[in-house]
């Protein structure tokens, strides 16, 4: 398999492609559930921040330079309903995209039931401390 | 430079460094071959040819747009800190270096979304694999066309 040509052994008739050959685990049925529940999170959210992020980008880079984005423009920007409504649905909406994208990425290159738990652990602290930095930011900038 | 301006410029190399690490080991792994898929949803007719490489892309763009993000909570929390400490980072966002960086950003911002939208589409079962398939030379083409035209904007008050 060449992942920069993307030539196949699939490609070869006769011979199986390298992940067929072994059988993938069968899940219990609590963890399906869970596994679409994730599934579900990480495409909702994602349909979200399709636009709540590239608006935040043409927002701070085009409609103003990012060289006048500062506090002054932070706090008038916050002084409206929309926009506090607007970044608190996007901070959440990206920490759990990146979190649930973040663990199940990690779960394909850990093997050990321990080392995946580990991570899962550190990735989701990780998101609750972020949320509440950028909470606090939030709510700092809307009472100004 | 003051000390936080510091701290974000050595944040900002960590991510990078996060995000080349991240791509070594998906590299790796992935000439390795394996399950890409643990869901099991997608059809394996995804995993082949230039959607196997969209596959990593998207993985690896989401990486470093996290990494970043991490990085941009807590320089916008220093707004709860103090007002100066906030405008002291704000300038570097100014700065031609970072305004490379914005743009590499957009487009990473704009694959990972254009991808992640097709792929919601083809699970859904608007698109079938062929469909698929162009569809993913649309978001290409896409994402090229936009992030130049942002690129564009953000890099025109370099050459003012």
């Amino acid at each position: 398999m060449n992942v920069l040509t993307g030539d196949s052994e699939r490609d070869r008739p006769g011979r199986p492609a390298a992940w067929e050959l072994d059988p993938p685990p069968t899940a219990a049925p609590e963890e399906e559930r869970s596994r679409l529940l994730e599934y579900v999170v990480l495409r909702a959210t994602g349909v979200l921040l399709a636009v709540l992020v590239l608006g935040h980008f043409a927002v701070t880079h085009l409609v103003t330079d990012v060289a006048h984005d500062n506090s002054a423009f932070v706090a008038r920007r916050l002084s409206s309903g929309l926009w506090i409504a607007w970044d608190s649905t996007m901070l959440g909406a990206a920490l759990v995209h990146g979190v649930t994208g973040l663990r199940i990425a990690t779960a394909d290159y850990l093997l050990d039931t321990r080392a995946r738990r580990i991570a899962e652990v550190s990735i989701l602290a990780l998101g609750a401390v972020l949320l509440v930095i950028g909470s606090l930011a939030i709510g700092r900038a809307a009472v100004a | 430079m003051s000390a936080v301006q510091i701290a974000f410029a050595a944040g900002l190399a960590g991510v990078l460094v996060a995000l080349l690490a991240s791509t070594a080991l998906v590299v790796h792994k992935g000439l390795a071959g394996g399950s890409l898929d643990r869901l099991g949803i997608r059809r394996a007719t995804e995993n082949s040819g230039a959607r196997r490489v969209a596959f990593y892309v998207h993985r690896l763009t989401g990486v470093g747009v996290f990494a970043f993000l991490c990085l941009h909570i807590l320089d916008v929390g220093l707004f709860t800190l103090s007002h100066r400490l906030y405008d002291q980072v704000q300038e570097l966002y100014g700065t031609a270096e970072l305004r490379v960086f914005e743009c590499l950003l957009l487009l990473a911002v704009l694959f990972h979304a254009g991808n992640g939208l097709r792929l919601l589409l083809f699970d859904l079962g608007l698109l079938d694999s062929a469909a698929s398939k162009s569809a993913l030379g649309v978001v290409a083409a896409a994402t090229g066309a936009a992030g130049i035209a942002g690129s564009v904007f953000i890099l025109a008050p370099v050459f003012k």
